[in-house]
């Protein structure tokens, strides 16, 4: 199903180009996203991996069209050659849900509590391709088959609440692929259910798209989640990718030492017993009128005084490994960034840094 | 379902018992039911008069007076305790029987008959107006919630709310009838079509500024419906946002309005004594005035107990509605 062809001239199947979005508040305006850019092929994944505020789940909506109106969103979205924005701003029909479409984080609230789930997933299949109601409930039965959902021909006639969570979100799922998308945005498709259904979700999302030849992008706060399941992982924080690469050059030779410190914030099997973990210091940086700075500074054991003096860019070009950081990590910049403050017991920002902590790269 | 629906028919009569013995009791003890039966002759010391000697024909017209009064103690049962005489009463309504007005010996259940058409014919108008006016104008008030629409709706529901119904009656009246001669200005019932058409102004007055309260609440319960993740599901299938509104978000909004709607249609009986008056319908809510006035509590009590039945009736059916609406309720 997936175009080989297309491998002789890659063309992005989705391109974002330096993507804006601010919320006016009567605080202030939230700087939410600021200045995102990536591409996805086909048949490719990537994650999105951030703290919450980090603004993912607003590139994801932005994507899909579903801020509110409030938003002020600037930057350019390219769907296969097409301008979404431009399309949704037309009402252009027969797009969202049928090319790319979005699975929520929550699958107790992102069903209709008074629709039958069956219904649900046909009504997709009747609205965009034009099914007769019997042969969409068909359909539904079979897409609930491949989501592994069991007994789905009884399933279509029950409500949201008569199901649990995982199998809940299995519903979100088969919603979301009714219409055969070439592109799945899934927001924290695993958060809110129990950790034992987590990897069989994930699992399945995986098969799904290599079966189907999709491209997906896998919005999440666990690093964890996107090991072994993206080609590509963008890190975000404070509305910025501040870190990018493919997979295995992200997770075995980063360079942001926020990357480094999500990496070490995740407890691992080969850790031994009673080992600490290593939390980030500090909190996520406010969005309404942020300093001119490095915005992890204030928590990075690396920070120096170059790192107040403005926002540092990322790197390169889009589909290399990028990173917005003036000491990185593995670096001869980032090493004697280090020892530099440990020797001073505190960063550039004020954090203090114990030696023992952390640190080896 | 059979539990529900024998909890409710328990309640049904309940309901009907505390407010037909109040009504009776109140009826009864607040003025003399003789008195409105037969006027100044229950003044009458009867037993003197009967002790009085056979032959004073000055008394003739005394007794022939007594036995008029003896004869209306027997026919209202007044000569025994209220509770029989309810018990006598209640037991008189299961054979159809609802008794006889005081003022003109016309049996009540054919008063009923003759006014209770026009009242419901004003009832359910008045009803498809406010729901007819207030979905669409709270969806629409929703989906561009706080733009210049909203905003404008917002004055005007509350100015609608304000007006008391005599005073909105007077003005639709003169401007849609007497002004532009659109309707009719007094009630008509030669024909179904004048009839309906005639109720239109009435209906109006009453249902309009229950529109206005019910597109309130579901201005206010679709905001927040909007908000929900299986909205923004929906927004991601890609279905088109009045297709949203009426397939997702109405259904789950609709339960303030419902219940409103359930406890409205009494506050609406009321209302209808006023807009009666001014549109010159016989029907119910004129009826009832008259009777209060002149104390005629046969025509009171039944048209009492009409109301309250009417009233539990139509709570029942919000009450099954609620299931349909929502069927995580069916579970319960």
């Amino acid at each position: 199903m997936a175009p080989d062809q297309t491998t002789a001239a890659p063309v992005p199947l989705l391109s974002v180009r330096d993507l804006h979005v601010r919320f006016p508040t009567e605080r202030g305006t939230v700087n939410a996203v600021n200045g995102v850019s990536f591409d996805l092929y086909e048949g490719k994944t990537l994650a999105i991996v951030g703290e919450s505020g980090s603004g993912k789940s607003v590139t994801a909506k932005t994507l899909m069209n579903l801020l509110p109106r409030t938003a002020r969103v600037s930057g350019e979205v390219t769907y296969d050659g097409r301008d979404v924005r431009a399309l949704a701003a037309e009402k252009v029909k027969h797009f969202f849900g049928v090319q790319m479409t979005m699975v929520f984080q929550d699958p107790m609230t992102s069903l209709n509590p008074v629709k039958k789930v069956g219904e649900q997933i046909a009504e997709t299949l009747r609205y965009h391709l034009g099914r007769s109601r019997s042969e969409a409930l068909e359909e539904a039965v079979e897409l609930l088959d491949v989501v592994g959902m069991p007994e789905p021909a009884r399933r279509v006639s029950q409500y949201p609440h008569e199901l649990s969570g995982g199998l809940r979100q299995r519903v979100v799922i088969a919603m979301a692929l009714a219409c055969q998308p070439r592109l799945l945005i899934a927001d924290e498709p695993t958060t809110a259910v129990d950790v034992t259904v987590q990897k069989h979700l994930l699992d399945l999302l995986d098969e799904l798209r290599r079966n189907r030849g999709m491209s997906m992008i896998l919005i999440t706060h666990d690093l964890g989640v996107a090991h072994g399941r993206a080609d590509d992982v963008a890190v975000m924080y404070a509305g910025r990718v501040v870190e990018t690469a493919d997979a295995r050059t992200l997770f075995f030779d980063m360079r942001h030492p926020y990357t480094e410190a999500l990496l070490r914030s995740i407890p691992r099997i080969d850790d031994p017993v009673h080992h600490r973990l290593d939390p980030i210091p500090g909190r996520p940086p406010e969005l309404i009128d942020p300093p001119d700075e490095c915005a992890f500074a204030p928590r990075c054991i690396y920070a120096q005084s170059d790192c107040l003096g403005g926002v540092p860019e990322l790197s390169g070009l889009v589909g290399l490994h990028r990173f917005a950081c003036l000491h990185p990590t593995g670096t001869e910049r980032g090493m004697a960034a280090m020892s530099s403050n440990r020797a001073a017991g505190a960063t550039a920002a004020g954090l203090p840094v114990t030696g023992s902590g952390g640190g080896s790269g | 379902m059979a539990r529900f629906l024998i909890r409710r028919l328990v309640l049904l009569v309940a309901v009907l018992f505390a407010v037909t013995f109040l009504g009776f009791s109140a009826m009864n003890f607040l003025g003399d039911p003789l008195f409105n039966v037969v006027g100044l002759m229950a003044e009458l010391d009867c037993e003197a008069i009967e002790a009085g000697s056979a032959e004073d024909t000055s008394l003739d017209r005394a007794r022939s007076d007594c036995e008029t009064v003896a004869e209306a103690r027997a026919t209202y049962h007044l000569d025994r305790p209220v509770p029989v005489r309810y018990l006598l009463w209640v037991g008189d309504m299961f054979t159809g029987d609802f008794g006889t007005s005081f003022q003109n010996d016309q049996p009540v259940a054919e008063i009923i008959r003759e006014k209770l058409p026009e009242t419901l014919i004003l009832l359910v108008m008045a009803q498809i107006v406010s729901l007819g006016v207030a979905i669409p104008w709270g969806v629409i008030a929703a989906y561009r919630a706080n733009r210049a629409f909203d905003r404008g709706s917002t004055v005007a529901s509350f100015g609608l709310l304000s007006i008391p119904n005599f005073a909105l009656g007077v003005v639709l009246l003169y401007l849609l009838s007497l002004r532009w001669q659109i309707f009719p200005s007094a009630y008509e019932s030669d024909s179904v079509v004048g009839l309906v058409f005639s109720m239109v102004l009435p209906a109006a007055t009453l249902g309009l500024p229950l529109a206005a309260s019910y597109q309130r609440l579901l201005r206010t319960d679709l905001i927040t419906t909007l908000q929900e993740d299986f909205v923004h599901m929906a927004r991601a299938k890609g279905l088109p946002p009045m297709r949203i509104m009426f397939r997702h978000a109405l259904r789950p909004s609709l339960f303030s309005v419902v219940t409103v709607f359930g406890v409205s249609t009494g506050a609406m009986i009321g209302g209808s004594l006023v807009v009666e008056q001014i549109f010159g319908i016989p029907g119910i809510g004129r009826e009832i005035v008259t009777a209060v006035v002149r104390d005629d509590f046969p025509v009171v009590l039944a048209i009492v107990m009409l109301v309250a039945c009417t009233f539990v009736v139509i709570n029942f059916v919000v009450d099954l509605f609620y299931s349909w609406l929502d069927p995580r309720v069916r579970a319960r």
